[in-house]
């Protein structure tokens, strides 16, 4: 679920706001490198903006600059991300599908500071949220703000159709808020994507995120606990919520991003269920397999 | 010279329009408030769309066109007088019109029947649900009236009929709510709301109405501006000053200073400066090839 995503951005900035000075006045003081050099990627972002400089869908770049600086540094220093792959993104619109995993959404944060930091030209992967969202206060500002938006399907198709690159987890609290015993399996995948890319004719770039599953191990989901507090889930894992707030911070994994070979589909949008999950589970297996891959290519869950 | 009918011609809109469109028209404006010193190419008559006159209006004129823009849209009379006027004087002129001969019928609604909801998908073309009456009972009658010009135009098919669905109009003219609302001293805001708005500028809207009667346009469009801007950029643009509120003290503020009609806007008109209302106005570009003239800063500038 992309809000758990928007909670750690929320307080990301929140941290960063004592951080948020200009890369300038940073000059001499740790990070200063990475906040000049996160500035100047979000400066080349290829995004038109007005004359008060918003996007269509109020994406606001200095927002960005500093409600994203506390993710770059848990993308270099605490999670210390290795990417690859990124030499085959296409241009223009594309759709991010990957692996959702760790009870917080760290990873939605890491795969949108790689496609911003790693990639050249950059690309601000937005996500799409939850309605609730909307309702609560500076939370969906902050989110407009960030390029990101209320997830409905024909916002998304206007993205993607005017080439914005939109990252989605298919498989939301299913995948985010599993058990550690199923680690790196993928659970069901949503069908609405798909039908997304076909619609607008959006190549789909696959993605596994390796470390992840590692950073807040769930040892249960209390689902009744989660209805009564109307949340989608209510995970217990060894730090949480044996440590209060505390405990919601993930370990210091290593992170290790794969984006595979783009995949394009043809097809009508509007056709039957079995055809529309016939071409999502090719996505599925290309995410399946890169996972292996980087599972068994791994040696240290830490190192 | 064909003849072209205004409805609430003495409004800021109507007379833009009477001027845009006194060149190939022959114009004749009703309204229930005289237009002193209107120019000569207008026939203004004073009078109620509710009324029997009415009627004889369009019996003795027998108009080729008529473009109705006699709506109450604020909230300073009674939810009665409003939806007497908007709905029952909507029904009553339709009637006449395919009564009468009327080859072409263009309706002024607005991108508000779309409501504010924090589902709403940003930039909603006009297949969309029009959800204002679920948070927003005041304005219900909106809805109605374009259920009524929506059967009307399908009832019909031998009469040219659009509904526009222009966007926050701003202007020196027009008096719209939003125009009230950011012309107040001290703008109230709601804390940690801070949606996308469109604004248009009042000419752009003249020529959108003009474009349709004279594109003979049938079916329903958006009409968007030049795009669109935090509501906070739009007060600042303006020159205003800003009062943030938390939400349910803003709740209770409004509902107060409505109640006592200090203030002109219900609390459910909240909403609109909560949640985005946005529309894709692509299809009215393409029947047409409309344009605003005026950027932003112009339509921010008209407020100043």
């Amino acid at each position: 679920m992309f809000y758990f995503n928007k909670v750690a951005e929320l307080a990301a900035s929140a941290m960063q706001s004592g951080l948020s000075l200009s890369s300038s006045s940073l000059r001499g003081l740790p990070f200063a490198d990475l906040s000049r050099e996160l500035s100047d990627k979000i400066d080349q972002l290829p995004i038109e903006l007005n004359e008060y400089g918003y996007d269509p869908w109020g994406f606001d770049p200095n927002v960005l600059k500093t409600s994203m600086m506390t993710a770059a540094i848990l993308y270099r220093h605490y999670f210390r991300a290795v990417s690859v792959g990124m030499n085959k993104l296409p241009p223009g619109r594309m759709l991010l599908v990957g692996n959702h995993a760790g009870q917080v959404a760290f990873d939605g944060m890491m795969v949108a500071t790689a496609m911003l930091l790693e990639t050249s030209p950059p690309r601000l992967a937005r996500g799409m949220g939850e309605y609730w969202l909307a309702t609560l206060p500076w939370l969906n500002v902050l989110m407009d703000r960030m390029g990101h938006s209320i997830g409905t399907p024909s916002t998304c198709a206007e993205m993607l159709n005017r080439d914005e690159c939109v990252l989605v987890f298919p498989e939301g609290v299913r995948g985010m808020n599993k058990v550690y015993a199923d680690a790196y399996q993928l659970q069901d995948f949503g069908l609405g994507f798909m039908r997304l890319a076909l619609e607008t004719n959006t190549p789909i770039v696959p993605f596994a995120v390796v470390g992840s599953e590692e950073q807040a191990p769930g040892i249960a989901n209390l689902e009744s606990v989660a209805a009564m507090l109307n949340m989608p889930a209510f995970p217990i894992t060894l730090t949480w919520p044996l440590l209060g707030p505390l405990g919601m911070l993930p370990l210091p994994v290593r992170y290790h991003i794969e984006f595979g070979q783009a995949m394009h589909f043809e097809g009508d949008h509007n056709d039957e269920d079995d055809a529309i999950s016939h071409k999502v589970d090719e996505v599925k297996d290309s995410i399946q397999s890169m996972l292996r891959r980087g599972l068994a290519e791994r040696t240290s869950i830490f190192l | 010279m064909k003849r072209l009918l205004i409805t609430g011609i003495s409004g800021g809109q109507g007379r833009l329009l009477a001027k845009r469109l006194s060149e190939g028209w022959q114009i004749t404006g009703v309204d229930r408030v005289p237009w002193e010193g209107a120019p000569e190419y207008v026939d203004v008559k004073t009078l109620d769309l509710r009324k029997k006159k009415f009627e004889d209006v369009l019996r003795k004129n027998r108009p080729d066109a008529v473009v109705h823009l006699a709506f109450v849209r604020h909230f300073r009379g009674s939810n009665e007088l409003r939806h007497e006027v908007n709905v029952g004087g909507t029904r009553r002129l339709l009637n006449s019109c395919a009564r009468y001969g009327v080859k072409q019928v263009v309706v002024l609604s607005s991108a508000y029947v779309y409501g504010a909801l924090p589902e709403n998908p940003m930039y909603m073309d006009e297949d969309g649900p029009l959800n204002v009456a679920r948070n927003f009972p005041d304005i219900r009658d909106l809805a109605e009236v374009e259920g009524l010009v929506s059967s009307f135009l399908w009832k019909y098919p031998e009469i040219s009929t659009s509904i526009l669905r222009p966007v926050n109009t701003l202007g020196y003219y027009v008096h719209s709510a939003i125009g009230s609302y950011l012309g107040l001293d001290i703008v109230p805001t709601v804390t940690g709301f801070n949606p996308m708005l469109q604004f248009i500028h009042e000419e752009d809207v003249c020529e959108a109405l003009a474009l349709a009667i004279e594109k003979q346009l049938r079916g329903v469009f958006n009409v968007a501006g030049p795009g669109a801007v935090p509501l906070k950029t739009a007060i600042h643009e303006i020159g205003r000053r800003r009062l943030s509120v938390p939400e349910p003290l803003a709740h209770l503020i409004i509902r107060e200073l409505f109640r006592f009609r200090v203030y002109d806007f219900p609390p459910a008109a909240m909403d609109f400066i909560k949640y985005p209302c946005t529309v894709d106005g692509s299809r009215f570009v393409e029947a047409t090839g409309f344009k605003p003239l005026f950027s932003l800063r112009d339509v921010f500038a008209s407020m100043a």
